[in-house]
């Protein structure tokens, strides 16, 4: 006897400071993680998955200089900008470097004639409609959503892809515009283009220029990409 | 506010609409029903014990959830899958369309099949073929989803055990062996009714090999009576082509020619053509209809008289005597009004040379011959109508009844069964079903291990038509092409290749023999090319049978009229039993298609089941009422119990059975639907049959019924007088011709004010139309399944149908008119999709903004953004928003619930392997819309995407010289699923800011008007008024001082 039972313990005095600055800083704390954790910033800049082949976007395009569209050659006519067949690839490579042990999934997928199971890295909402044709046949460069992909050792996903980001350019399309027949020029640039810079004066008046001669007007209605 | 002028005279052109029988009685449960935005249950899930039960699953799956979001990626890694050698012109993500041919009873339609990366997804009618010019029924557009059916067969069965196609070979190599050693004795093949060449090939070169074997065909719905008329009155069979776009006066006896003939798209597109009046001398057809239940064609009549089928003869008989020489000793009463009956005669005779008379499958063949009589008398043959010859037509009742005596006197050793369903649809008194048992050894191939599978030594699964290499015949003779679109999915045979098999042909594949027997339509010489053309079109072109002038053995007819005088009145006695294809599910074959089961009867409006059609007198002599069980009996004994659906328009002596209906164990849908009337059905009364007795029985049966579902009004009786002379607008021809305008004057709008700023849209560069012609359209309901096909619209079950939640996004309205339920005056047929209002009523209350308008017009649907308040579809004056109340996708349709509540597992039971399969069908270019979201017509928003993109991209690249000032899509390249597959053409999209665009044309036209325009709606979807053209000495109390009073 003589103890009293039922006085807090000592360490107790120190719990209703601690609690308040837990109740203060949690949800400020909670609030930024999910506003940055979340964020497309966060979650989708970035993406670097591993592919079955490690195939090299800096040398394919970059520096042996192959269009796109040698390989993504539905881009222009599809919604789609397919990946090629294994067949594409062994035009070439049933000369070169046939017996690389890089190529053993393309060997395996030539010869059994089943499809390479390659990861998607820009991956809309598939409810998001998105058509590849309406853009580049219209004079939107790859480089605009995809990066330099020339430049890419492995292809690494550059910008969000989010709603929001697709509706800048929709609202301001005016410096993204160019001749269709650079689209692929994935280095291009206003400053670097001699015929461009004999024609106009500045790349406003360029962006300009194609921008009416397309009759480009974005949509930024709902039903756009929606359905 | 701009209102309905209460003031104004009320039902103005003298009419009064009802939607059914409790309508028109207005009692106080259907208001009570009508008041409720759902019905009752509809928006209540669960009892309070489930409830809690529910919220605990809810909470640990939140948990689950949250568990799960560890991951740094917000959804799981996606894998693209190239093709390892991709096809020559193949790009993918752009589908192509491949012409082919379903073969339907015997007769081929020519269709055009989008395939999407390789999946065939939607089916069109070929716009070149000459029947169908791309038009389709609702059968054609819902096969594609058989080809997914996850219950098809899919293996080979041997005694109703699970075998394989090794074992199946192995036993046939050497019993067919056996059977070309003794020549074929004791073989007997059984075949659908076909007239495929292959078919045909094939069965030549086994009665060579076999010369002993016996081929037999049977179709349950088939045009027996048609031959035997045609061999009365021509000595040989014939097949009547009918021209009813040349046809001033039509009389139908008995036909439904607008819906249950193989020739229905031609003719219904022919029919419709005939109805518009607009281009002056402003003249219409007029058409007679004289049938004992409700068809399609009734429906669309200018006068409708409801006879027994029995004493339909009769009616024959009395033209007949009217207008031909030949048959002027006619005596017998005609259950017809004089004055329609004279009137009838008067027209036919008035216009000889451009008049019709055709007489329906159930009419026996004197009938048949009297109306070739009477039709070659009023010289209509070369100009309305005209023969083509039948070659290898076959009556097929009595093909089936001597396999039944062949069977019986124990000379069959080995029957092979291709396709059809015999055990199940055979006439009752053949009791095939148990003969099956004394065979030695019966093969049947088949899509389902289905009723005559299941007494069969060996089942063999049938490869879709879609999955396999065929061709067929049109109505018309011309030949077509059945192309596979896919591998078989279960490694089905096609039934030639079940032929080569018994034939021990070296030429096995399907290719190979649709090639083989190709020689002998296109010939040997430059075959490539010329077959290449064929599978580019899809049939061969000029391939139609040649027209043949036949006369009529006019000397006879005194001979049948004897016969029917005889027959009629050994018919007259008692109720008559009418057995018709089901307008859902034909003969049977489609009772596993969840598409076709969930498509309201055009006019029965009953879903997922058939009934007793009962006219209301007869259901209050027998003292039943709708959904009560009776039983169904004959002379004879057999009997079926089934229950009552009471249906206005019905002849009190007589009741209508629609066939195809009680079939179990054959898949999960088909099972516990309906009821089957083939056991009533014997081979000598296949169309109908005197003499029935029917008795009250216990209990009752729930119906589900879309007639009051999305109503208009929410106030029975009254309400609906009041408004729907303005909803659904008609006039008479002499009226139209007196005040053309007539539609505008059917409401008094005051004037157009908004609470709100209006939605100013003159300016945008596309907008989006559509016009509906009430004219034309006659209610077939094929929109309704290519808009399911098309917009991945589910199915959500019978017990969902009857809480009013079904998800069609076109609906067929049907309402009777007159003053008397035994007799309605006409009936009025108005599809109904989402009307894309430029004032949208949903677009107003919608607190997160998921529905809006788009620059083009289009009131849009944004799925993501709705939270499912319901909001919208509670304020829409036109009722065409429908909720996600469960993922229907990854559900199964439930059939029966019991009482008003979804039982827990409905959320819980884990979905079985079907889910895989049936995406395979689901249209890429539109989103899956899961629980929880409201949607709604789109106008096939992908398809316009489509075309935009085109013209654009056109445009683009075309040289600056050569553009237009404005990016147009041309007229017509945009076309929705509903306007694609209608065959009347009824429905028309397109551009307004096109002034040239033909529904800018219609919608500036003197009969097009808006629904509800006194709620300022300003709806896009636009009527065109129904015109009719009743007789002026028969039509009802002639509305007066028309579009005078309001202006």
């Amino acid at each position: 006897m003589g103890r009293y039972h039922y006085v807090f313990p000592k360490w107790s005095n120190a719990l209703l400071p601690t609690l308040c600055v837990l109740a203060a800083v949690g949800p400020l704390y909670a609030a930024l993680l999910v506003t940055y954790g979340f964020s497309p910033l966060t979650t989708d800049i970035g993406y670097q998955p591993v592919q079955p082949v490690p195939f090299s976007h800096h040398m394919h395009a970059g520096q042996l200089g192959i269009d796109c569209r040698y390989c993504h050659n539905t881009v222009e006519y599809a919604n789609k900008a397919a990946i090629p067949p294994t067949q594409t690839c062994m035009n070439c490579h049933t000369q070169i470097h046939k017996e690389s042990p890089n190529l053993t999934a393309l060997n395996e997928s030539y010869a059994t004639g089943m499809p390479m199971q390659w990861v998607r890295v820009h991956d809309l909402p598939d409810f998001a409609y998105f058509s590849h044709t309406a853009h580049v046949t219209r004079g939107v460069s790859c480089v605009e959503c995809h990066g330099r992909i020339d430049k890419m050792e492995v292809v690494t996903q550059q910008e969000t892809l989010s709603m929001g980001w697709c509706l800048s350019c929709h609202r301001h399309p005016e410096m993204r515009v160019r001749d269709p027949k650079l689209v692929t020029d994935l280095g291009w640039s206003f400053e670097k283009d001699d015929e461009a810079k004999r024609q106009f004066d500045s790349p406003e008046d360029y962006h300009e220029y194609w921008l009416n001669h397309n009759n480009l007007a974005p949509s930024q209605d709902c039903s756009t990409c929606h359905r | 506010m701009p209102s309905v002028d209460q003031t104004a005279p009320r039902p103005r052109t003298g009419k009064t609409y009802w939607r059914s029988l409790e309508d028109f009685a207005d009692t106080p449960e259907f208001r009570e029903f009508m008041f409720r935005e759902f019905p009752a249950g509809a928006s209540e899930m669960l009892d309070s014990t489930q409830r809690r039960e529910f919220l605990k699953i809810m909470g640990a799956s939140l948990a689950l959830a949250g568990m799960g979001i560890s991951g740094c990626r917000r959804w799981p890694e996606e894998k693209i899958a190239p093709y390892a050698s991709r096809p020559a012109g193949r790009l993918p993500g752009i589908p192509n369309s491949y012409a082919t041919s379903m073969e339907l009873g015997g007769v081929a339609s020519g269709l055009l099949v989008t395939s999407y990366d390789g999946r065939p997804i939607k089916i069109e009618g070929n716009p070149e073929h000459p029947m169908n010019r791309g038009a389709t029924d609702a059968w054609a557009q819902a096969s594609v989803l058989e080809l997914y059916d996850p219950d098809r067969s899919r293996h080979v069965m041997h005694n109703n055990q699970a075998s394989s196609w090794d074992n199946f070979s192995s036993w046939a190599k050497s019993h067919f062996a056996a059977l070309r050693e003794a020549d074929g004795n004791g073989l007997c093949i059984l075949s659908e009714a076909t007239a495929s060449p292959s078919v045909l090939d094939m069965k030549r070169r086994l009665l060579e090999a076999m010369p002993n074997a016996k081929w037999y065909e049977y179709e349950p719905l088939n045009n027996d009576n048609e031959l035997a008329g045609s061999i009365l009155a021509f000595g040989s069979p014939y097949r009547a082509q009918y021209h009813f776009d040349r046809a001033k006066i039509i009389v139908s006896l008995d036909s439904d020619f607008l819906h249950a003939h193989p020739a229905a798209v031609k003719y219904t597109r022919d029919f419709a053509s005939g109805r518009r009046a607009d281009d002056a001398p402003k003249t219409m057809n007029r058409l007679y209809v004289v049938e004992s239940g409700y068809s399609l064609t009734g429906a669309n009549a200018d006068h409708r008289v409801a006879v027994r089928s029995g004493d339909i003869g009769a009616v024959a008989g009395h033209l007949a005597k009217m207008l031909s020489s030949a048959a002027a000793n006619w005596v017998g009463s005609v259950d017809v009004a004089k004055p329609m009956l004279q009137q009838m005669v008067d027209d036919l005779a008035s216009h000889r040379g451009e008049c019709l008379i055709v007489v329906g499958p159930r009419q026996p063949g004197e009938v048949h011959a009297i109306a070739h009589l009477l039709n070659e008398e009023l010289g209509n043959v070369g100009r309305t109508v005209s023969y083509t010859a039948r070659p290898d037509a076959k009556p097929q009742a009595a093909s089936i009844k001597a396999l039944a005596a062949d069977i019986d006197g124990g000379e069959v050793d080995t029957l092979v069964i291709l396709g059809g369903n015999p055990a199940y649809n055979a006439p009752a008194d053949l009791d095939f079903a148990s003969k099956l048992g004394s065979v030695g050894a019966t093969i049947h191939v088949s899509s389902y291990a289905d009723e005559t599978s299941k007494r069969c030594t060996w089942h063999i699964p049938r490869a879709h038509y879609l999955e396999s290499w065929g061709d067929a015949r049109a109505y018309d003779g011309t030949i077509g092409i059945t192309q596979p679109l896919i591998e078989p999915l279960f490694g089905g045979r096609s039934p030639i290749e079940l032929l080569a098999i018994i034939n021990g042909d070296d030429v096995g594949a399907g290719y190979d023999i649709v090639r083989r027997s190709f020689g002998g339509v296109i010939g040997d010489a430059d075959f490539e090319r010329h077959w290449r053309r064929v599978l580019h079109d899809g049939f061969v072109a000029d391939s139609a049978f040649a027209e043949q002038s036949p006369t009529v053995r006019s000397d006879e007819a005194e001979a049948w009229i004897i016969a029917l005088a005889r027959l009629a009145s050994q018919e007259r006695r008692g109720l008559e039993l009418v057995f018709t294809g089901d307008r859902s599910v034909y003969d049977g074959r489609f009772a596993n298609n969840g598409w076709l089961q969930e498509l309201p009867d055009p006019l029965t409006k009953l879903t997922w089941d058939n009934a007793v059609q009962l006219s209301p007198s007869a259901a209050e002599n027998i003292g039943v009422k709708m959904g009560d069980m009776v039983n169904v009996s004959l002379n004879g004994g057999s009997h079926v119990e089934a229950a009552v659906l009471v249906m206005p328009g019905q002849h009190a002596q007589s009741a209508t059975l629609t066939l195809g209906y009680g079939r179990n164990g054959v898949g999960r849908i088909a099972e516990d639907a309906g009821f089957d009337f083939y056991q009533l059905r014997s081979s000598d009364s296949m169309g109908f049959v005197g003499g029935a007795t029917i008795t009250k029985s216990s209990g009752s049966y729930e119906f589900a019924l879309t007639q009051h579902h999305h109503a208009l009004d929410t106030i029975g009786g009254k309400g609906t007088q009041d408004r729907l002379p303005t909803i659904f607008r008609e006039a008479n021809l002499d009226e139209y011709k007196e005040h053309p305008d007539f539609a505008d004057h059917r409401v008094h709008v005051a004037h157009r004010l908004s609470l709100w700023d209006e939605s100013n849209l003159d300016n945008a560069d596309y907008k989006w139309a559509m016009s509906i012609d009430l004219t034309t359209c006659t209610g077939c309901s094929a929109c309704v399944v290519a808009c399911q096909a098309e917009n991945n619209i589910p199915i959500v079950g019978k017990d969902q149908v009857k809480r009013g939640r079904e998800m069609h996004w076109i609906r067929v309205d049907r309402y009777f008119s007159g003053s008397n339920p035994e007799t309605p005056d006409s009936v009025a047929m108005q599809p109904v999709p989402c009307m894309h209002c430029e004032n949208a009523a949903c677009e107003e209350v919608c607190p997160v903004a998921a529905t809006t308008h788009d620059r083009d017009g289009l009131n849009v649907m944004v799925y993501n953004r709705c939270i499912g308040t319901r909001y919208c579809s509670n304020n829409c004056p036109y009722k065409v928003r429908r909720f996600n109340f469960f993922d229907y996708q990854v559900r199964e349709p439930v059939r029966e619930t019991g009482l008003m509540h979804v039982k827990p597992s409905y959320y819980t039971r884990p979905q079985s392997d079907t889910h895989p399969l049936q995406q395979l069908q689901h249209n890429p270019e539109v989103t899956i819309r899961s629980r929880g979201v409201m949607e709604k017509c789109t106008y096939c928003i992908q398809r316009i995407s489509a075309g935009k993109i085109k013209a654009k991209n056109d445009w683009v690249k075309a040289k600056p010289e050569d553009r237009s000032s404005r990016v147009t899509v041309p007229d017509g390249s945009v076309v929705p699923a509903c306007a694609q597959a209608c065959p009347a053409q009824a429905i028309v999209f397109g551009d307004l800011a096109d002034p040239n665009s033909r529904v800018a044309q219609l919608h500036a036209h003197e009969r097009t008007y808006e629904m509800l325009e006194e709620l300022n709606p300003k709806p896009r979807t636009r009527y065109m008024a129904k015109l009719r053209n009743p007789a002026p000495s028969l039509a009802p109390a002639a509305p007066s001082s028309q579009g005078s009073a309001h202006g």
